[in-house]
């Protein structure tokens, strides 16, 4: 079991969804975050004044997988997401020690 | 804490005691003018004796009624008389026409009251204008503090202004301007201080009592207070994010019942600075039809007094010396609040001829919204070609600055000439924010010094320029048979003819911006080395909300706005 995190522009959610619902997966979370990576923001004037907007709107996608969807997952992510523009944001692939479905107790690959 | 509530409560002991005994110095002055009122004219609470024959007059403003010609010396003496004698003749074949001019009369005064009212009310309006305004330019921690001093300033400046503003403004207004088209209120006719031509504050009409208490002088209350309100509201942009409550409290109470009444009385009242033109043959005397200078700029420079003593807020200016920006928490409200701003603005010059049956209503109304959009484009456009993006927040300020601007020469003025005044104050505003901002280093975070102080004495002083005689005639006294050799010569500006005109609004207007500054910065320094005025460090940088009122504006976003040297949250553009 994988874990996969993605950061994206929030404008690109409704991509990335689509494209990883196509290949079956059984549940996908988001939030709203804000950070900045090696573009470290930008700077803009208010009534004449410098200020810098260092920490940017991104959506946080979180996303469960059995080991044989990362590739596609992260693929259909990568698809989704990318403008080709500085900001498009990262994946992060992780392992998964376990997984359990509250309802229920089961535990394991089946609990995804 | 515990000791200051102790003082507080012994503070507040000494003011209802000062004000009970002005409150019995008041009815016993009260009854001693009742002794002595043999021939002195009556107020009317009903509204029943206000309007009659004595109101008609024509288009022009000639009255219906020919009055006896009592100064026989007059060179106009046998005329005059031969025009009464005459009057008298026809009236005693028509006398129903007298009667008729009697609803006539009195339906002139109900229009006028109906008009001067219902701008009033679009004034009111202006007040939540302000508080969408401010909130929305200042940091999100700090939203339920500026509404609250919104809120305050109308409740504690009306207080003020009802127990000893209204008379110190009014209370002689019958001497010299008595204002015809509401009924003229003439039992408003004592000056405590000066007298004639030399008036400088008014002295009948506390807490609304006696003579203040009559319809027609009601209808100027209205009006009025809503005014006055108006600059008490201004202070608010420029001492936000820091000030304490109760020194807010002491700001709105001196502004209510002394700062303002006092030079509005010199303009407004029948004061000095108005019949200067009578008394120092200087133009119509000082002229402002209704209050860049008396209102904005009064409140705009009291406002520059109260920031320079307050000091910026935290962290604003950097440890070299640069301004930081602290951008706004919600432009919506920002651009929200100035068009209601514009819209109450349309009772504010209008509604300054205190009557419908004044035909200029609609060049005012015109002329007003023309300096509205000529400041608001020419300080986008500056903007745009200054720093690359029009700041939203500086358009706004740019129409607020054309509307200050165009509020003296409203009335004076051709509609060409609004759009220049406009364009000019445009212009002003924004080097007026970043001369401020980056020379003076006072901190004023909704740009109220620059747009109300600054933009409100050139509008005084644009009047005195641009005024082009068409309106106005006999105004403040001044040339009512003809001026400047001709007749129906109104106020008249430099370009028109007038130098005079000019020296004295330039005189005045600068004059009245160094009062406002000064009075209120004695006053304040020493309420400051009282005690200080300015909350602490550990309050401002949590945000006025909880510290000084127990709540926040907005609740739901509590751990975004209460985490260490919280911002207003920055959108991504």
């Amino acid at each position: 079991m994988k874990r996969i995190d993605a950061v994206i522009r929030p404008s690109q959610l409704d991509e990335v969804k689509q494209r990883v619902n196509a290949l079956g997966i059984t549940g996908l979370t988001v939030s709203e975050v804000r950070g900045f990576g090696r573009q470290k923001g930008h700077t803009e004037t208010y009534r004449g004044s410098e200020y810098t907007v260092d920490f940017l709107p991104k959506i946080f996608v979180t996303i469960a997988v059995a080991e044989d969807l990362v590739e596609p997952v992260v693929e259909a992510i990568i698809e989704g997401a990318r403008t080709g523009v500085i900001g498009d944001g990262k994946i992060f692939v992780s392992s998964l020690d376990d997984v359990i479905r509250i309802r229920t107790g089961e535990r394991g690959p089946g609990a995804i | 804490m515990r000791f200051s509530l102790i003082q507080r409560s012994r503070g507040s002991v000494a003011i209802s005691k000062a004000l009970l005994v002005l409150f019995l110095a008041q009815i016993l002055s009260g009854s001693m003018c009742a002794a002595f009122a043999d021939q002195a004219p009556q107020p009317d609470p009903a509204g029943t004796a206000t309007g009659d024959k004595n109101s008609v007059s024509d288009a022009a403003g000639n009255p219906f009624m020919v009055p006896k010609p009592t100064d026989t010396t007059s060179p106009d003496y046998a005329r005059n008389k031969k025009a009464f004698d005459e009057f008298q003749a026809q009236a005693a074949r028509e006398p129903l026409a007298l009667k008729l001019a009697d609803g006539v009369g009195h339906d002139r005064i109900g229009s006028n009251f109906s008009w001067t009212l219902l701008t009033g009310y679009l004034v009111l309006f202006m007040q939540a204008g302000f508080a969408l305004l401010t909130c929305g330019l200042v940091r999100k921690k700090n939203a339920a503090h500026l509404m609250m001093l919104n809120f305050t300033a109308y409740v504690f400046a009306f207080l003020a202004y009802y127990a000893v503003g209204y008379a110190f403004q009014f209370g002689a207004i019958a001497v010299n301007a008595s204002p015809a088209n509401i009924g003229g209120a003439p039992t408003l006719n004592h000056f405590l201080i000066g007298g004639g031509q030399w008036g400088f504050l008014g002295g009948k009409g506390f807490f609304l009592t006696g003579p203040a208490y009559d319809a027609g002088s009601n209808c100027l209350t209205l009006f009025e207070v809503v005014f006055m309100e108006t600059a008490g509201y201004i202070i608010v942009g420029a001492i936000c994010e820091r000030i304490t409550f109760w020194a807010f409290l002491l700001c709105e109470l001196f502004i209510g019942g002394l700062l303002y009444p006092i030079s509005g009385c010199w303009v407004w009242g029948g004061g000095w600075l108005s019949q200067l033109g009578l008394s120092m043959h200087l133009g119509h005397g000082y002229v402002d039809f209704a209050g860049s200078s008396v209102v904005h700029s009064v409140g705009g420079f009291c406002a520059m007094a109260l920031a320079l003593i307050l000091g910026p807020r935290l962290f604003k200016y950097g440890p070299d010396g640069k301004p930081r920006a602290f951008p706004a928490s919600n432009i919506v409200f920002v651009v929200t609040g100035t068009f209601v701003l514009l819209f109450g603005w349309m009772g504010f010059n209008p509604g300054s001829t205190l009557g419908a049956t004044d035909l200029r209503i609609a060049v005012v109304a015109v002329n007003t919204n023309l300096a509205a959009v000529a400041g608001s484009a020419a300080a986008m456009l500056l903007w745009y070609r200054l720093f690359g993006k029009p700041d939203i927040t500086m358009a706004c300020n740019g129409m607020l600055a054309g509307l200050v601007a165009i509020t003296a020469p409203c009335a004076f003025v051709s509609p060409t000439a609004s759009v220049i005044i406009g364009v000019v104050a445009g212009v002003l505003v924004c080097l007026g924010v970043l001369f401020n901002e980056r020379i003076l280093k006072i901190d004023d975070p909704c740009g109220a010094i620059s747009v109300h102080g600054y933009c409100g004495w050139l509008g005084a002083v644009s009047l005195g320029i641009f005024a082009d005689g068409t309106y106005g005639v006999g105004w403040n006294g001044v040339g009512a048979a003809a001026y400047l050799g001709k007749t129906g010569q109104g106020v008249t500006g430099l370009l028109h003819g007038d130098w005079s005109q000019f020296v004295v609004q330039l005189g005045g207007a600068t004059l009245l911006a160094i009062y406002a500054f000064g009075a209120t910065f004695v006053v304040f320094k020493a309420v400051n080395a009282w005690r200080s005025m300015r909350v602490s460090k550990e309050v401002e940088l949590e945000g006025l909300d909880v510290p000084e009122f127990g709540m926040l504006g907005y609740p739901e976003d509590a751990v975004q706005m209460l985490s260490a040297g919280s911002q207003s949250p920055q959108r991504a553009v």
